[in-house]
C-alpha cells in the first residue's frame, strides 16, 4: 500500500540522520575534552630553515650607538640571544648568561662571544636600568626595525642561537637556558664541526 | 496595462539580462588602479597568523613580533621587487608553517576544505530527493482508504475524551 | 589573611538563597505537575522571587563592592582600581569572568521572573509546568556556577598586594562608552534564547507538539534574536572605534560564538511559519531551537575555558568542564527526547513544490545550518588538528571569507526571491510578474555601483542581487501600506521586510567596506601636508597628554582644512599596555579613519600616520538599527491572532483568504 511505503521510507532516513548528528557531536566533545587549554612553550632545541646555512646580517648599532656587524666576528663561536626586559624567563636567565659568559672568558681566545639582540619596540631605558642592575657588560644590539628578529625568525624570547666561526648557525634553542646547558651544547658544536 | 505586463514578458527579462551581465563584466573587468604600499602590506599580513597569538592574523595582532613581521614586510614591498606570495613564502619559511592562516589542500588540514564541500552536496542532495520524494508522495485525492481511517477517528470520538488533545489528522488543511 | 567581608557575605548569601530556590522550585515544580497538586504548583511563585531577588542581590552587592573599592573581595581587586572613572567602574563589573557570570545569572533570572508572571494563570498547565522546571534548572546551575568555579564574592588576599593587583580592568574596556552598551544586551539576546528552549524541551516531554506553543515563543525568540543582532552590531562598531585596525569583524573565535546562535535563530523565526501554516518541519524547529540554546552554552565554554585562545576571552578559573557538560547533558537530553517523541513530531504534510515559500524556508535552514557548520568547524579545527598531530594551526579571516561569501550571496537572492513566493507553489509567470521591478531594481543599484566606480566581481554580483532583495521588500512593504495604510508596516510580514532591508544595508557596507578600502600611511612632520583620495590631511602638532590613568601621545591632524582630528597612542600605566585610539570622520558615502602607529615623537614633531578610507561603513550601523526598528514593529501582534493552545492546523480566518487572493493579483 502507499502508506506503507511511504512510512517506511521516512522510518529508514531519521535514525541514520539521528545517528550521524550524534557521531558528530560526540567527536565534538571528545575533542573539546581532550584539549588542553593554553599554548605549551616549546623548550630546548628546535628546528630552525637557518640550520647549516649562513647566518642572516646582524648590522645594526649597540645600545651605546656604536656601529656593530656580526659579519666581522667570523673566526670565532659566537652566541647571540633575544631578550626582551618585559620577558620574565629572559630576565631570571640572565644570570646564568653572566655565568656563561664569565666563563668562555676563562677560555681566552678559544671562547665564544656573546651578544643580546633586543626586540623590536623594547624600551632601551628600560634594558639600560636592567643590566645595570644585573650585570652583563657584552654588547646589546638594538633591532629597531625588527629585521633581524624577522631574519632569525624569533617569535618569542628568550631564543639562544650558536653560530660557528664561518658564520653557519648551528643550534637554535628556546626558552630559559642555564651556564652549563648552553656551554654543554657549545662544546658539543665546537667538537662536531671544529674550531678553527 | 497590456503593454506593462507584455514587458514583464520576455523582452523585459532578455534585456534585464544583457544589462546585467554588461555592467558586471565592465565592472569586473575594469583597473582598480595601483595599490598603495600599505594596501599590499595589509593584503600580505592578513594572510599571516601571528606566531605567538592563537588565530590572530599579523593584520590585527598588536604583539611586537607580529609588529616586527609587518616592518619586515613592508620593507620587502618597498624596496624589493617581491611579488605578495613570494613575501607570504618568506616569512611563512622564517617563522614555520604555524604562520599560514589559510590552511594547507593537502593532507589531514585539507579536511576544513573537504567537509564543507561535502556538506554541501550533502544538503542538496538531500534537499533534491525530499523533494521528489514529496511530489510523488502527495496524494491529493483521497482514496477509500483514507475515508475509512476518517471514519474510524471520527467513530473513536465517540469514547471520552483523552487525556491529551488528539493528534492532528492529514486531511485537515484548508 | 583571608577574611570575608560584609560584601562577600551578603553576595555569597544572596547566591546560596538563589541556588536554593532555584533548586527547590525545579523540584517542586515537577513532583506538583507528576502529582497533579495545584497548591504545590501555585506556591512555585515564590520560589521565582525568591531566586530573582537573589540573583539581584548578588549584582548589586558586587557593584556595590566595586564602587566602594572594597578590596576584600577578590574580584574587586581583580577588576577594581583607585583611579578608575565611575562609569567604567560600573562595566567592569562584567570585564571579566566572575562578574560575566554574574550578568548573565541576573538576566536569567529575570527571564524567568517574566516568564512566571506572564503564564502565571496557566501554571496548571503541565506544558508551562515542565517549560518553567527547566528554566529552575539552568537558573540553579548558574547559582551553582557562581558559588562554585567563578566565585566572584571569594575573598581576596588582605591587605592587597597593590603591585600585583587593583589594577583596573583592562585598558580596551576602559576606553568607550560602548562597554556600557554591548555587553548587556548581547546577553539579553543570549539568554534570552533559554526561555524558547524550555518550551521546546517542555513541548517534548509532554509530548504537545502539534500545538501552537512554538509560536508563543517565537515571539520570545523573536525578541532575543533581536538584542542578539543589535549585540553583534554593537560589538562590531565599538571594535571599529577602539582598535586601531580599521576593521569590523575579525572571525575571532569569540565572535563566531555569538554569531553560531544567530545564524540557527534566524533560520528558526522564519522556518517557524512554515510549522503555524502547515504543520511542517516540526523537527527542524525543534532542532533549530535546541541548536540554538547548545550553541550559546558552546560559545560561553569556548569563551571562558582558554581552550581556544583570543583576545575577547576571558581568562583564567576552572569553570570550563563544567561548561563543557552542561552541553554535553543539553545536546544528549535533548538528542533523546526528539528520538523519544520522534513519531510524533512526524508531519503530515508534504511540501508540494520546491518553488514555494515552504521550499525557501526549507532552503533556508539547509543553508543557515551550513554555515553554522562551517562556521563551527572552522573555530574548533585548530583542536581537531592539535589533538590528531599535537601541533597548532590557525584558521583566520580568509578560509571564513573565503566559505562567507558564496553562502552570503546565496542568502541575498533567496531574500530576494522568497517574499514573493505564495504558499504550496509558484509558477513560473508568476515568479516573472512580481519579480519584475525588484530584478529592475538590482540593475538599477549595479548600474549605479559601476557609474560610482565599483570594481571586482564579487561585491557588484552582490550590490546587484542586494538591490534585487530590496526591490521584493520594497515591494511587499508598498503592497502592504497601499492596502492598509500605517498598519502595513506593522505586524511580522511588514516588521519582518524592515529588518530584510536593515540586514541588505549592513550586507551592501560589508561588501563595499570589505571591497573598496583603500589605505597609506604617511610619515609626516609637523606643518605638512599630504593627499589621499582626494582629501588633504596636514599634520598641525604632535603632542603629548597625560591624564591620571595613562600617559600618551596624539597628533592633531586637520582634514580637508577643516575639522582637527586627533589619533592617538594611550599607555595605560597601570597594565603597562599600549592601546591605539582611532579618530574617525563618519560620513554617508564612507568614513575617513585615521590612526598613529608606533615612533610618534613630539620633540622632533614627526608622526607617522595611516589613513583608511573606508565607504559605506555607516551602512552597518544604520541597517542594524533598522534590523532593530524592523524586530520591534515585528512583535505588534496582528489582526488575526491565535490562541496559543489552539491546534496548529486550525483553518485561517476568511479574511485573510481574501486578502491573499486579492495580493496575487498585484
Amino acid at each position: 500500500m502507499a502508506d506503507d511505503t511511504r512510512d517506511v521510507k521516512k522510518r529508514r532516513l531519521a535514525p541514520y540522520i539521528a545517528l550521524a548528528a550524534a557521531a558528530v557531536l560526540g567527536g565534538l566533545f571528545w575533542v573539546l575534552a581532550s584539549s588542553s587549554s593554553g599554548t605549551v612553550d616549546k623548550l630546548g632545541v628546535i628546528e630552525s630553515p637557518l640550520l647549516g646555512r649562513p647566518a642572516p646580517t646582524v648590522r645594526s648599532t649597540t645600545l651605546d650607538d656604536t656601529p656593530i656587524d656580526l659579519a666581522r666576528r667570523k673566526g670565532s663561536w659566537v652566541v647571540v640571544n633575544f631578550f626582551n626586559s618585559t620577558c620574565a624567563p629572559c630576565r631570571s636567565e640572565h644570570p646564568e648568561l653572566v655565568k656563561f659568559v664569565d666563563q668562555q672568558k676563562t677560555l681566552g681566545a678559544q671562547g665564544a662571544e656573546f651578544y643580546t639582540v633586543l626586540q623590536y619596540s623594547d624600551n632601551v631605558d628600560d634594558v639600560k636600568a636592567f643590566f645595570l642592575a644585573a650585570g652583563g657588560t657584552w654588547p646589546i644590539i638594538r633591532d629597531d626595525d625588527g629585521t633581524i628578529n624577522v631574519a632569525f625568525g624569533v617569535a618569542q624570547v628568550p631564543e639562544t642561537f650558536i653560530i660557528d666561526p664561518s658564520g653557519v648557525v648551528r643550534l637554535r634553542w628556546a626558552g630559559q637556558i642555564d651556564a652549563v646547558t648552553l656551554a654543554q651544547l657549545v662544546q658539543q658544536q665546537r667538537d662536531i664541526y671544529g674550531a678553527s | 496595462m497590456s503593454r506593462a505586463s507584455s514587458l514583464k514578458k520576455w523582452p523585459g527579462w532578455v534585456l534585464l539580462v544583457f544589462v546585467v551581465a554588461g555592467f558586471l563584466a565592465y565592472g569586473a573587468t575594469r583597473d582598480a588602479g595601483a595599490r598603495t604600499p600599505e594596501e599590499r602590506v595589509q593584503e600580505i599580513t592578513k594572510r599571516l597568523a601571528c606566531p605567538v597569538c592563537d588565530g590572530e592574523s599579523v593584520y590585527e595582532s598588536a604583539n611586537s613580533a607580529s609588529a616586527a613581521i609587518r616592518a619586515e614586510v613592508k620593507a620587502q614591498v618597498t624596496t624589493t621587487g617581491a611579488t605578495d606570495d613570494e613575501i607570504v613564502a618568506y616569512i611563512v619559511q622564517q617563522f614555520g608553517a604555524k604562520t599560514q592562516l589559510l590552511p594547507k589542500a593537502t593532507g589531514f588540514e585539507s579536511l576544513v576544505w573537504v567537509l564543507p564541500a561535502v556538506a554541501f552536496v550533502c544538503a542538496a542532495v538531500g534537499l533534491f530527493f525530499a523533494f521528489r520524494r514529496w511530489r510523488t508522495n502527495v496524494d491529493t485525492v483521497p482514496d477509500d482508504e483514507d475515508r475509512a481511517m476518517v471514519a474510524a477517528a471520527l467513530a473513536a470520538d465517540d469514547e471520552p475524551p483523552p487525556a491529551e488533545p488528539p493528534p492532528v489528522e492529514p486531511g485537515d488543511h484548508p | 589573611m583571608l577574611a570575608e567581608g560584609v560584601n562577600g557575605l551578603i553576595g555569597h548569601s544572596a547566591l546560596i538563597v538563589g541556588l536554593a530556590a532555584s533548586v527547590f522550585g525545579a523540584a517542586a515544580l515537577a513532583v506538583g505537575t507528576a502529582l497533579k497538586n495545584e497548591r504545590v504548583v501555585k506556591a512555585v511563585q515564590a520560589y521565582v522571587w525568591l531566586a530573582f531577588g537573589g540573583a539581584v542581590m548578588a549584582v548589586v552587592i558586587m557593584e556595590r563592592a566595586l564602587i566602594t573599592r572594597d578590596w576584600s573581595v577578590a574580584y574587586v581587586q581583580k577588576v577594581g582600581s583607585v583611579n578608575t572613572p565611575a562609569l567604567f567602574n560600573f562595566t567592569a563589573l562584567w570585564s571579566a569572568l566572575e562578574g560575566s557570570i554574574l550578568l548573565w545569572l541576573l538576566l536569567l533570572a529575570m527571564y524567568l521572573a517574566i516568564v512566571a508572571r506572564r503564564y502565571r494563570d496557566r501554571m496548571s498547565d503541565p506544558l508551562v509546568a515542565w517549560a518553567l522546571v527547566v528554566m529552575f534548572a539552568v537558573t540553579a546551575f548558574f547559582f551553582f556556577l557562581s558559588l562554585g568555579p567563578t566565585d566572584a564574592f571569594r575573598p581576596g588576599p588582605m591587605p592587597p598586594n597593590f603591585n600585583t593587583c587593583c589594577a583596573g580592568p583592562n585598558p580596551l574596556l576602559q576606553n568607550h562608552v560602548l562597554v556600557l552598551f554591548h555587553p548587556p544586551i548581547l546577553y539579553l539576546g543570549y539568554v534570552g534564547f533559554t526561555v524558547p528552549f524550555a518550551f521546546a524541551i517542555a513541548a517534548l516531554i509532554t509530548g504537545r507538539v502539534g500545538e501552537g506553543w512554538l509560536l508563543e515563543t517565537r515571539r520570545w525568540a523573536l525578541f532575543a534574536w533581536g538584542f542578539l543582532t543589535l549585540g553583534i552590531v554593537l560589538g562590531s562598531w565599538w571594535s571599529y572605534e577602539v582598535l586601531g585596525w580599521g576593521g569590523v569583524w575579525a572571525w575571532d573565535p569569540v565572535e563566531n560564538a555569538s554569531f553560531l546562535p544567530w545564524l540557527t535563530a534566524t533560520a528558526y523565526i522564519h522556518s517557524v511559519l512554515v510549522q503555524e501554516r502547515r504543520g511542517m518541519l516540526r523537527v527542524w524547529n525543534i532542532s533549530l531551537l535546541v541548536a540554538t540554546f547548545s550553541l550559546t552554552i558552546l560559545g560561553t565554554f569556548l569563551t571562558r575555558s582558554g581552550v581556544i585562545n583570543s583576545v575577547h576571552a576571558f581568562s583564567g578559573g576552572s569553570v570550563g568542564p563544567y561548561l563543557l557538560g552542561a552541553f554535553g547533558v543539553v545536546v544528549a537530553g535533548s538528542l533523546i527526547l526528539i528520538a523519544w517523541r520522534g513519531d510524533r513530531l512526524r508531519s503530515p504534510g508534504a511540501i508540494d513544490s520546491p518553488i514555494s515559500r515552504e521550499g525557501a524556508f526549507l532552503a533556508n535552514n539547509v543553508i543557515f545550518s551550513l554555515f553554522a557548520f562551517v562556521i563551527l568547524l572552522g573555530t574548533v579545527f585548530p583542536l581537531i588538528v592539535e589533538a590528531k598531530d599535537n601541533r597548532r594551526i590557525a584558521v583566520g579571516s580568509p578560509f571564513f571569507d573565503t566559505m562567507g561569501q558564496p553562502i552570503g550571496l546565496v542568502l541575498l537572492f533567496l531574500m530576494a526571491v522568497a517574499p514573493v513566493l505564495p504558499w504550496r507553489k509558484a509558477s513560473l509567470e508568476l515568479l516573472r510578474e512580481r519579480l519584475f521591478w525588484p530584478a529592475w531594481c538590482g540593475a538599477g543599484a549595479l548600474v549605479l555601483s559601476v557609474v560610482l566606480g565599483a570594481t571586482d566581481f564579487t561585491p557588484l554580483l552582490a550590490f546587484f542581487l542586494a538591490g534585487f532583495a530590496a526591490g521584493s521588500a520594497l515591494r511587499q512593504l508598498a503592497l502592504a501600506t497601499r492596502r492598509q495604510g500605517y498598519r502595513g508596516l506593522l505586524g511580522r510580514a511588514n516588521g519582518g521586510m524592515i529588518v530584510h532591508l536593515g540586514v541588505i544595508m549592513i550586507a551592501v557596507g560589508l561588501a563595499a567596506s570589505n571591497s573598496y578600502t583603500r589605505s597609506a600611511e604617511f610619515s609626516m612632520t609637523k606643518g605638512q601636508t599630504v593627499q589621499f583620495a582626494g582629501h588633504t590631511f596636514r599634520l598641525d602638532d604632535v603632542v603629548d597628554f597625560k591624564t591620571d590613568r595613562s600617559v600618551g601621545i596624539k597628533a592633531l591632524v586637520t582634514l580637508d582644512g577643516g575639522q582637527a582630528y586627533a589619533p592617538a597612542i594611550t599607555k595605560f600605566t597601570a597594565q603597562g599596555m599600549d592601546v591605539g585610539t582611532p579618530s574617525v570622520k563618519t560620513g554617508f558615502a564612507g568614513d575617513i579613519y585615521l590612526s598613529l602607529d608606533n615612533g610618534a615623537k613630539p620633540s622632533t614633531g614627526t608622526a607617522k600616520v595611516k589613513i583608511f578610507i573606508k565607504p559605506l561603513i555607516v551602512w552597518l550601523w544604520v541597517g542594524g538599527m533598522l534590523c532593530a526598528v524592523g524586530t520591534v514593529l515585528a512583535a505588534f501582534p496582528g489582526r488575526f491572532r491565535r490562541k496559543p493552545t489552539d491546534p496548529v492546523s486550525a483553518p485561517v480566518p476568511l479574511d485573510e483568504q481574501v486578502v491573499a487572493a486579492e495580493s496575487s493579483n498585484g
